[in-house]
């Protein structure tokens, strides 16, 4: 345990006890470097709110050897499911993986509840050596000759000096912000997700969802369910309780003038979905900022003496079939920790010595997926896909299985029929097809 | 219960409220700009923005989630000062 | 001077949560905090304190309140010390305040000791009285002001109806507080990281010289927990032996009589007191003392 006190200063100051920074600060204490980690919350994850499907079990296993054995993990994930929804209809494709590394060692992905996973994942940072303040709002960064040298806390002599300053703050990042690394967003990067826990009996949870043991659930719905707001819902099943939300585009929100907690309701009240929250009881609501654009509000990573990185660095795939944040911010925590100790073991940390981030970022497959993934949000929040297919595919379905004692017709002159109806243009297709391609096949 | 008002969905978050505001709203802004869109009063997930007849915004600053999403939604510049409530204080979710 | 306060930890009322049927609280959802009546009182004692004095901060409880008291120490408390036992379990206020004197006595009585006047979980306010009759000094309870003037106390108490009593009292004194809600101050950074990892004193029962002897109390027993339920209320019937119009008017007025005064005149006075003793009696005011 470090016993440091207020005279001395830091190697590596991180702002922000979140998944990035937790990561960041356990690998720096681990290195032998003098850390500081710097929390707002009463506690690390107070003010922490995702859904929260967590697929970074292999990234933390490396780091904690069997980690979900001593954290507090929902369920493993072993079935996702993927729904187009009309207002009457839903079609889903129901992906049900039994195999090797799903529901064996180390599980691909589990269902976690913030407040309490990130309270644990900070108290690993601290086990390793880490000195975790909370309750600590930064204001501001330090800086000399331009440089950033450590940074301003709201209290009484707050000025705090660190070699490095690795900001995890958040998707409002207002460090990256100031230092000017990161530009003001704009209503239509960014989403707005509010949440419920419901509490439900764990027998009631296993019977309802075909669950048993430890297997757990998620939920993905695309369509109606948010009207015409852009966005989506989830729905995943905790050990007692059900995590369910509703994302919707910012912009969209303001111009549709819906009211997201209204959504919700509506959410809810799905015909596909009221039998699954059935009977359940609000445990608590909540709502969070998702930075959804990926590599479009990527901010300068890095600049002299400091480092950015999880939300705060935009780091969060929301790209249809993946939405994944949690993952990529441990990601880029561990590549921000590997590039703040190299540079105390070379004590150099002008922004050329701190370049070698994007190398880590490279090599630990942030800065990849997402550059592969870049065209995805835009094509994900197009209108096209958000409202309109998502309503043509459920009718569509609805018509091809409607027995009526009228002749059944076959799949092409009905998509002609719905193409009609729906006043789709072959151009839009091809170009929506190709955007698909684009964002997803290579 | 499954569906649930608004006022019962807040009642189950927890607050700490800080003894000054974090955001502040300049009524007068949304006033002389004439702000017809309001969006904060539609996007805020807490419901603290209440339009007023002469056209100004009032705020509770009580019950916020410290999201950002006023900040982010409302298009005229200056009407939202916003940062974060002091170590400790505001928000703190215990399950989400 | 030195000042001891007094804190404890309670649930945040607004994270417990009570299961209608069962009368349960879901011990894993609530979250605890410094009572507020003691953060204000430990607020006082650091404004209060002379740059010569002292304050400690003093709390009752498992490992839990260190975090509580090292909240103390950041915010700039002098010494603190918990008291806690492996053979404590859940305790009342005849205990807390037999384990606050004792540990007073054994960390060096102080001056004045402070408490907040209730907590906000058990709420008896009966702690700052109690720990007073174990110190044998003077106790003020529901106390909204006071100022320390050479060695007394000139203080402000809240009497019932919104009337307020002056009073002095000899210092050492328990003050039992029940002030406006003062915040804690902020601890500055190097506090608050000194803090941090500072050790906190514990005293078990052996330090402060307490037998398991001293804490017998007669046992109270909790046999059931229920939900409130709301109290039966009266219908009035009217009286059957009077006529229609009568009865009619008694449910109209239901069951309100008017105020019918009599006036007792003449007589000596035993006859009017045995008048005025008679009315009473008709009105249901006085019961028949049964037996001698």
């Amino acid at each position: 345990m470090s016993a440091a006190t207020a005279s001395e200063s830091f190697d590596v100051i991180v702002v922000g006890a979140g998944p990035a920074g937790s990561t960041a600060a356990l690998l720096c204490a681990r290195a032998g470097l003098q850390v500081l980690l710097l929390e707002r919350g009463e506690y690390p994850g107070a003010k922490n709110v995702s859904g929260a499907a967590f697929y970074g079990s292999a990234i933390l296993n490396e780091l904690i050897p069997n980690w979900w054995e001593q954290a507090p993990v929902e369920r493993y994930i072993c079935r996702r499911d993927i729904a187009f929804m009309s207002p009457t209809t839903s079609v889903a494709l129901d992906f049900h993986c039994a195999g090797e590394g799903y529901t064996t060692p180390p599980y691909n992905g589990f269902i976690v509840l913030r407040p309490r996973f990130d309270r644990w994942l900070a108290a690993q940072a601290e086990a390793a050596g880490a000195f975790l303040l909370t309750s600590t709002v930064v204001d501001d960064v330090l800086r000399e000759n331009g440089r950033v040298v450590g940074v301003r806390v709201r209290r009484e002599q707050g000025d705090i000096r660190g070699k490095v300053v690795i900001a995890c703050d958040g998707v409002n990042s207002f460090l990256a912000k100031k230092v000017g690394l990161q530009r003001e967003f704009h209503a239509h990067e960014l989403s707005l997700g509010v949440k419920e826990v419901l509490g439900l009996d764990p027998t009631i949870i296993e019977d309802r969802f075909r669950l048993s043991g430890d297997e757990g659930i998620a939920y993905e719905y695309l369509g109606a369910i948010t009207e015409d707001v852009h966005g989506g819902a989830f729905l995943y099943t905790n050990r007692d309780s059900l995590s369910l939300g509703v994302i919707g585009q910012v912009s969209s929100l303001v111009e549709r003038r819906k009211r997201p907690y209204e959504l919700l309701e509506r959410f809810k009240a799905h015909p596909a979905v009221a039998p699954l929250v059935r009977g359940a009881k609000l445990r608590e609501y909540s709502a969070h900022l998702i930075p959804e654009s990926g590599w479009s509000m990527k901010p300068t990573l890095y600049t002299d003496g400091m480092l950015v990185a999880g939300d705060a660095a935009g780091f969060c795939l929301a790209a249809g079939l993946y939405l994944e944040g949690m993952n990529y911010a441990m990601q880029s925590g561990l590549a921000a920790a590997e590039t703040a100790i190299e540079a105390c073991r070379r004590d150099r940390f002008s922004a050329r010595a701190l370049s070698g981030y994007r190398k880590h970022l490279k090599r630990r497959n942030v800065s990849t997926d997402f550059r592969a993934y870049r065209h995805a949000p835009a094509f994900v929040n197009s209108a096209r896909l958000q409202n309109l297919y998502p309503e043509v595919v459920a009718s569509g379905m609805e018509q091809l299985f409607r027995v009526d004692g009228k002749a059944k017709r076959k799949i092409l002159p009905l998509a002609r029929q719905m193409m009609r109806q729906y006043q789709l243009k072959p151009g839009d297709m091809l170009r929506d097809g190709y955007q698909v391609v684009r964002a997803y096949l290579w | 219960m499954v569906m649930t008002t608004h006022e019962e969905k807040m009642r189950t978050v927890r607050f700490r409220v800080a003894a000054t505001p974090h955001i502040v709203v300049d009524s007068e802004v949304c006033r002389d700009s004439g702000c017809s869109l309001r969006a904060c009063v539609y996007v805020c997930p807490a419901n603290l923005f209440v339009p007023l007849d002469d056209g100004g915004i009032l705020f509770n600053y009580e019950q916020c989630f410290e999201c950002g999403t006023c900040y982010i939604a409302c298009n005229q510049e200056g009407a939202i000062r916003w940062s974060y409530p002091d170590g400790g204080y505001g928000v703190t979710f215990r399950e989400s | 001077m030195h000042i001891a306060v007094c804190l404890k930890h309670v649930p945040d009322p607004s994270t417990v949560e009570v299961d209608p049927l069962t009368g349960a609280i879901d011990d894993g959802r609530v979250l605890y905090m410094l009572n507020p009546a003691d953060e204000s009182a430990l607020e006082l004692a650091l404004r209060l304190r002379p740059a010569d004095g002292k304050v400690t901060a003093i709390s009752i409880g498992p490992a839990d309140a260190d975090a509580l008291l090292r909240e103390a120490l950041a915010a700039g408390v002098d010494s603190v010390v918990r008291v806690w036992d492996a053979s404590l379990g859940p305790i009342k206020p005849a205990i807390t305040s037999v384990l606050l004197a004792a540990a007073l006595r054994a960390t060096g009585l102080p001056d004045l000791v402070l408490c907040g006047g209730y907590s906000a979980d058990r709420g008896s306010g009966t702690v700052p009285a109690l720990l007073a009759e174990h110190l044998g000094w003077p106790a003020i309870t529901d106390v909204t002001r006071f100022e320390i003037v050479s060695g007394r106390a000139l203080v402000q108490r809240r009497l019932a109806r919104g009337a307020r009593a002056e009073s002095e009292v000899l210092l050492p004194a328990v003050l039992g507080l029940d002030l406006d809600r003062l915040r804690l101050r902020q601890a500055s950074l190097p506090k608050l990281m000194r803090a941090k990892h500072a050790p906190v004193p514990l005293c078990g029962l052996e330090a402060l010289d307490l037998s398991p002897q001293d804490l017998h109390f007669p046992a109270m027993t909790l046999h059931e927990v229920m939900p409130p339920r709301p109290r039966a209320r009266m219908m009035f019937a009217p009286d059957a032996t009077a006529p229609v119009q009568e009865r009619v008017a008694q449910i109209l007025s239901a069951g309100i009589a008017g105020k019918s005064g009599q006036k007792v005149e003449g007589g000596t006075p035993e006859q009017q007191a045995d008048a005025i003793i008679d009315f009473l009696r008709q009105r249901g005011f006085l019961e028949e003392r049964a037996g001698p």
